[in-house]
């Protein structure tokens, strides 16, 4: 579960949020979107704690949180392996059960093989596939998704969205996942809500994803 | 490697042909040199002064890159302290190292006391730089990570900041070791009864040439050890990861 009550935000004289609420129940994946600059990674941080809310308030789940960056941010002195268990040590977990949990995950997200690569010796999709095998192996109560397949191109883009995809599926995870491309959202997400020119969040009716999807791409097709 | 014995052949060649023409009094060949040498090591003069000035060297670093590792990561870590150790290291930089070594020497006497705090004095600043330097460096996206993540205190020291600021940190203790081992040097000649930069002044006095130069060869020799024996093997070991292909 994540709620956001009244929540203002500002940086300096930038008021980023004014009086913004924002329900996410149990389980629920909710897609924000926006486009840059709009304040989503604003959002996410203020979920995530990392920055703190001016007035209002916001509660989260008790229990880990996963968080997926748009670039992989791992540690590039530490292998794939040790990078996914280190997020477990950060959690108490003793060294040896961290290792072979944070192996198991590198095999889910299809990296067998690759436990001792370094960052630098990894692809940018493999290098993002172990740091959502980092936000996955905390077993996280809430999921934070900030673009994470903003750098990567589209085949890449549609392999990983389908493991995500797969792992949500499988576990108990409250998602939020922030992007400023729309159809990405409707592949994954239950409920999306729009970050507004104005700031303020509207939610989107998807009884009719295709039609959303064809009303947005005609809208970014129409800049062109 | 080649050209590296190459340049120590041609050190040894420049030195041959200076010591025929300078007077034998002032400048003692290589082959005198290494006959003086093995003079003071059959007895136990070398050893002796070789380690009462380890271990000033040792200790004198030791304290003075441990006091300038710390201050460097407090200031790092935060402004005011940072703001708070300026003067400090401006004062430290700026003071002649011959004026510390008679201020020592007018505070605390000749001796042990006086050495290890000059070698301490010098070597401060140049950690305390590199150190800031090195965590300012430290990518602040990943300490970001390891917030998000509830790393401890402990875990983002050991698992980012430490990693993150290896390099300038062991350039900056190379740094330190060869200011301190001139300074500990220098310490010893005008403010110390023994260690090697005295039984070098001695020599001097008695114009004893070859044994002048045996204790630069020893130094020398000091100096390579720290440097080939401990700190390149410990830059190796720290920085592992950046000989993964890029």
């Amino acid at each position: 579960m994540i709620r956001l009550e009244h929540v203002t935000k500002r940086f300096d004289s930038l008021e980023v949020f004014r009086d913004l609420s924002l329900h996410v129940a149990d389980n629920q994946i909710v897609g924000v979107v926006g486009p840059s600059g709009s304040g989503k990674t604003t959002l996410l941080k203020l979920v995530a704690g990392m920055v703190q809310a001016d007035e209002g308030t916001i509660a989260v789940d008790p229990g880990a949180i996963g968080y997926v960056f748009q670039e992989p941010r791992l540690l590039p002195w530490r292998t794939s392996l040790d990078n996914v268990a280190a997020t477990l040590r950060a959690r108490g977990w003793e060294k040896t059960e961290a290792r072979e949990r944070a192996a198991a995950w590198i095999e889910r997200v299809g990296l067998k093989g690759f436990e001792d690569y370094h960052p630098a010796e990894l692809s940018g999709g493999m290098a993002q596939r172990v740091s959502i095998a980092r936000a996955f192996a905390v077993d996280p109560r809430v999921l934070l998704l900030d673009e994470p397949f903003s750098n990567v191109d589209l085949a890449l883009k549609d392999s990983l969205m389908e493991i995500l995809q797969r792992i949500i599926r499988e576990g108990q995870t409250t998602v939020m996942y922030v992007t400023h491309d729309l159809t990405e959202a409707l592949r994954l997400a239950d409920r999306i809500v729009e970050i507004t020119p104005e700031r303020r969040l509207r939610e989107l009716d998807l009884s009719d994803r295709r039609a959303v999807a064809a009303e947005w791409l005609s809208a970014s097709l129409g800049k062109l | 490697m080649l050209f590296s014995i190459l340049g120590a052949v041609a050190i040894l060649v420049l030195w041959e042909v200076l010591s025929l023409y300078v007077n034998r009094a002032i400048m003692a060949s290589p082959a005198e040199t290494a006959v003086a040498l093995a003079r003071l090591a059959w007895g136990s003069t070398l050893w002796v002064q070789l380690l009462i000035t380890l271990k000033r060297l040792v200790i004198g670093l030791a304290v003075g890159a441990g006091v300038g590792l710390i201050m460097g990561v407090l200031a790092g870590l935060d402004e005011r302290a940072r703001s708070f150790f300026e003067p400090v290291r401006w004062v430290g930089m700026t003071i002649p190292a011959v004026i510390l070594v008679g201020l020592s020497m007018l505070w605390f006497g000749l001796g042990d006391f006086t050495v290890i705090f000059m070698v301490a004095l010098i070597v401060i600043p140049t950690v305390y730089i590199n150190t800031l330097s090195g965590i300012q460096g430290v990518d602040g996206r990943l300490v970001e990570m390891g917030r998000v993540y509830r790393f401890s205190r402990r875990l983002l020291l050991t698992e980012i900041y430490a990693p993150g600021m290896a390099m300038p940190v062991m350039a900056g203790l190379t740094l330190a070791t060869g200011l301190g081992v001139r300074a500990v040097v220098l310490a010893e000649v005008l403010g110390a009864m023994s260690g090697i930069g005295h039984a070098f002044t001695r020599a001097m006095s008695l114009l004893e040439a070859p044994e002048m130069f045996a204790w630069v060869v020893v130094l020398l020799a000091l100096m390579a050890v720290i440097e080939f024996g401990v700190l390149r093997p410990l830059k190796r070991r720290v920085t592992r990861w950046r000989k993964v292909p890029q």
